[in-house]
């Protein structure tokens, strides 16, 4: 079997502890000092294999018996995977997935999301179980056993604890709160965000320097993060690629390796940005060893885990905070309310759905980083512009579900490009990690209204319905937008820019 | 009854000719007054002959078959990744360990590492990458600190200036005695004290020995002359009842040539290899046949064992004695290299033949055997002065019988247990 961390060695495992003679710090890169002659190695010793004594950092994956093929590549046998936020959309599904696969799977949450969403009158329409109780679902349906401790990521004394006891190899760090909207609310929500974010992040870093410096951590990032450059400007993995030069004054240089340019939407996207560079700097400081994940945004409800018990299902939000947009779309056709395109509905993004998401995590997550090593993966399937998602949706809606939904263009209350070019890079997860996208957008649109045309589903969508029109404004007004225009699904030309995945 | 008690000096790499010299022209007047007191003579040291295999012979009383250790590196099984086998992949009981009513003190002595529990005290010698894995009890390590303990000289020193390395030597010893010093009032049976920085001294300025107008020449002697105040000073503290050994671990001689034995299965069709530094072994490409570890350690690259194997079972034999036909054909200036070629089986008995090298290399006087990928030319030159002999490693016992063609695996029937 040709798996794709095959040829990853010990520098990435994080079994391995290093001893002396080495040195991995260049600019929080990664860099492998090669000793003078054949008398000196960099050794190292194996906490899973210590009779091996001293060796070379050299054994792949493939070599060591510790390393066992699967499905998407060789894992770490009963690997520790932390996953922080575990309660959320994606902590839970990962934890599944994970836990499925054979992972040690642990995690914290203080419920941030569940009381949000509550404090903005709104619910998960999918119903969600307590905590205690998904946990015993986990363990009879699943047979997985998952070590969950409720705590603030900000708890740093209690974070710690709990890293001394799990000693996790592996880090998920969902522990944010995902919502551009609710960070626009007012300056009470814009400080909230940013302090869970930015201090969880900062946090959770020292206590990683001190307990487990070579358990890598694997962050979830956004595309927001780099924004809608209107040049068209490729956004590429986070940083240049080893080619690109800045011209200037009749001068160039390269630009190689460094840091692209962000620029946030929100004061949310400002918090994840804010988080690249701290994580960028700990990888410098401290040879910490980071993924940065820049997801595309999330839409679905499926994965064979979370599909396997009504009480495994996880979360999904519809509301204008937390609501992600075709997550959105499908609820609103359920609903019978047009289908809520903002502004021009030009606007271009990078997409991911939920099972292929999980997919790449687990893919990033038995194939971690080197010691020191800051890497940006861009984790998008596909580039859509909201205009032509809505018409997905109704389609699909129309075809498969005899629901009739018409589109509805509202003033857009975000501050944001309407009409702009799109190309993103995403070249790693396919080329490194061996990720193809399994799910297309149409199928995954159709598992969520087979699952949200339920009965009860349907009538708590319909509880919640008042959240579902925008009225958080950029500009710090609280008001509707106004209905622009409403049309009928195929009816509009296909114009203005395409969007652009580069794999 | 007063309990007998042995006390051990082990002094690293020394040569049979070389304390035999010094104590014959009053340079070691200690040891020469010891050597009128009891026995002295040349010992064969391991095959190999490396001090990590020797030491483990001297502690086991086994031969490598039994004790697993055939060299300073091994191959990870499934792999051609190095390893540094220490006292964890030891398979043979020590005698502290089969002997635990009994109290050591245990310093410095290679191969040891980590420190493992003993009815005593044991300081691990090279290689112990972690002074704090290297003691035990733990309890240990603060007087240590104190005295600035260290488990070896920086070798490093000695390519950048042999005046900063002669003189790093010299600082090392005297902590080295502070430390015997310090534990010689600890309650004991067994006293193994050894000094290691003879072998660094001899593989750098072996050349400052040989040759009296060498500017190293004198400090050289002088570090032996310390050595003998030392040994002086240990046998005034025992009594005339009490058993002393003193040993090294294998021989030293001067170097005329590096012969490096990868490079020479690669012009003879046995090795083929890529030519990266950083990937050492990991150049193996199939079609190798066999290839060599350091000193002159010959391993069949077998199907099933190595990810590039190429030799099946069946042509085993065959390769074999086409690879000592061929080594057998290795001159230089019309001379042969090598003076006597093992098969396992000649050489090892025991269970853990696995590892063992399928030929072992015995080079004629003056040939340094080397594993390695990559080099150039089968014979070169570098730094080091002194390489590792096999039957001049010296014994001498005072209060005990020393059997006939005495080997390192014979120590411990001397001590008795």
């Amino acid at each position: 079997m040709d798996l794709h961390n095959k040829n990853k060695t010990c520098w990435n495992c994080p079994a391995a502890i290093f001893k002396g003679n080495v040195d991995f710090r260049g600019c929080g890169q990664s860099r492998r000092i090669v000793p003078k002659g054949n008398e000196k190695h960099i050794v190292i010793e194996c906490a899973r294999r210590p009779e091996l004594g001293h060796f070379e950092p050299s054994i792949t994956f493939e070599e060591c018996p510790e390393w066992i093929p699967m499905k998407y590549g060789y894992m770490l046998r009963d690997m520790r995977v932390m996953i922080l936020g575990i309660d959320g959309y994606l902590g839970w599904t990962l934890a599944l997935k994970l836990g499925k696969l054979g992972f040690k799977v642990s995690g914290i949450d203080n419920y941030t999301r569940r009381n949000c969403v509550m404090e903005k009158g709104s619910h998960t329409v999918v119903p969600i179980k307590r905590m205690t109780e998904r946990l015993r679902a986990a363990k009879e349906v699943l047979g997985i056993e998952i070590n969950f401790r409720r705590m603030d990521i900000r708890d740093r004394e209690k974070l710690r604890e709990f890293m001394e006891e799990v000693k996790p190899e592996a880090i998920v760090h969902y522990a944010e709160i995902p919502a551009a909207p609710y960070s626009m609310v007012d300056a009470e929500h814009a400080i909230y965000v940013q302090n869970n974010n930015v201090l969880g992040t900062l946090g959770l870093l020292w206590v990683m320097k001190d307990v487990v410096p070579s358990s890598s951590l694997l962050k979830l990032g956004t595309m927001g993060e780099y924004g809608s450059p209107l040049t068209g400007r490729p956004l590429f993995e986070g940083m240049f690629p080893a080619d690109a030069v800045l011209q200037w004054d009749n001068r160039e240089w390269s630009m190689g390796g460094e840091l692209t340019p962000r620029d946030p939407q929100s004061f949310y996207h400002v918090s994840k940005v804010q988080d690249t560079y701290n994580i960028y700097e700990s990888c410098k400081y401290w040879w910490l060893r980071s993924y940065d994940i820049m997801q595309g945004v999330i839409y679905g409800v499926h994965t064979d885990e979370v599909a396997a018990d009504e009480r495994l299902r996880t979360r999904f939000d519809y509301d204008e905070w937390f609501g992600t947009v075709i997550n959105r779309f499908v609820t609103q056709a359920v609903a019978g309310i047009p289908l809520t395109v903002y502004g021009e509905g030009e606007q271009i993004r990078g997409m991911i759905a939920l099972e292929d998401a999980m997919e790449c995590m687990v893919r990033l997550i038995v194939s971690p980083p080197e010691p020191g090593q800051y890497d940006v993966v861009n984790q998008v399937s596909g580039v859509h512009k909201i205009k032509d998602i809505a018409e997905t949706v109704a389609k699909v809606g129309k075809e498969k579900f005899g629901i009739d939904v018409k589109i509805q263009r509202l003033e857009n209350p975000r501050v944001e490009a309407e009409r702009h070019p799109l190309e993103v890079v995403s070249k790693k997860l396919p080329n490194e990690f061996g990720f193809r996208p399994k799910v297309p957008l149409e199928k995954e649109v159709e598992r969520m209204f087979d699952l949200l045309t339920k009965e009860e589903i349907k009538k708590r969508i319909m509880e919640k319905i008042h959240v579902i029109m925008p009225v958080t404004r950029w500009t710090g007004e609280k008001k509707k937008s106004e209905v622009l225009e409403i049309y009928t699904p195929g009816t509009k030309k296909d114009e203005g820019y395409k969007g652009r995945l580069d794999t | 009854m007063k309990r007998k008690r042995t006390v051990i000096i082990g002094i690293d790499g020394v040569p049979f000719s070389l304390m035999k010299n010094l104590s014959d022209d009053g340079t070691m007047d200690n040891f020469a007054s010891l050597v009128d007191q009891g026995s002295f003579v040349p010992m064969r040291s391991s095959i190999p002959e490396i001090s990590n295999v020797s030491w483990s012979s001297v502690i086991t009383g086994k031969n490598p078959g039994e004790h697993g250790v055939y060299g300073f590196t091994e191959l990870i099984p499934g792999t051609y990744s190095i390893m540094f086998p220490d006292f964890r992949a030891l398979k043979s009981g020590t005698f502290w360990q089969e002997n635990p009513e009994k109290k050591y003190v245990v310093i410095n002595l290679p191969s040891t590492y980590p420190a493992g529990e003993i009815n005593g005290v044991l300081i691990s010698g090279f290689v112990s990458p972690d002074l704090n894995r290297a003691v035990y009890p733990e309890s240990l390590l603060v007087e240590l600190q104190k005295l600035n303990y260290r488990i070896d000289v920086d070798s490093e020193k000695a390519h950048r200036s042999y005046k900063l390395f002669l003189d790093e030597l010299f600082e090392v010893l005297e902590i080295r005695r502070k430390t015997y010093r310090y534990l010689w009032d600890y309650k004991w049976d067994l006293f193994f004290f050894v000094i290691t920085g003879s072998d660094r001294l001899e593989h750098f300025l072996w050349n400052a020995y040989e040759d009296e107008s060498s500017e190293y020449h004198e400090k050289f002697i002088d570090y032996f002359r310390k050595i003998d105040e030392i040994i002086g000073e240990i046998v005034k503290k025992t009594s005339e009842d009490d058993q002393i050994i003193l040993l090294s671990d294998h021989g030293m001689e001067g170097i005329r040539y590096n012969v490096n034995l990868n490079t020479y299965l690669s012009e003879t069709g046995f090795l083929n290899a890529d030519n990266n530094p950083e990937k050492r072994y990991r150049n193996i490409k199939k079609g190798t046949k066999a290839f060599v570890l350091d000193p002159g350690r010959v391993y069949l690259n077998r199907t099933g064992k190595y990810p590039n194997g190429t030799v099946t079972e069946e042509r085993e034999e065959d390769v074999i004695d086409d690879l000592i036909s061929c080594f057998k054909d290795l001159k230089k200036d019309g001379e042969n290299v090598f003076r006597k070629i093992y098969r396992k089986k000649e050489i090892y008995h025991g269970k853990f033949l696995n590892n063992a090298p399928d030929l072992v290399l015995m080079p004629n006087k003056g040939y340094n055997l080397r594993g390695g990928i990559g080099k150039k030319d089968i014979f070169t030159r570098d730094i080091f002065e002194g390489k590792h002999t096999y039957e001049d490693a010296f014994l001498y016992v005072r209060n005990g019988d020393i059997p006939e063609n005495v080997s390192v695996e014979d120590i411990r029937k001397i001590i008795g247990y």
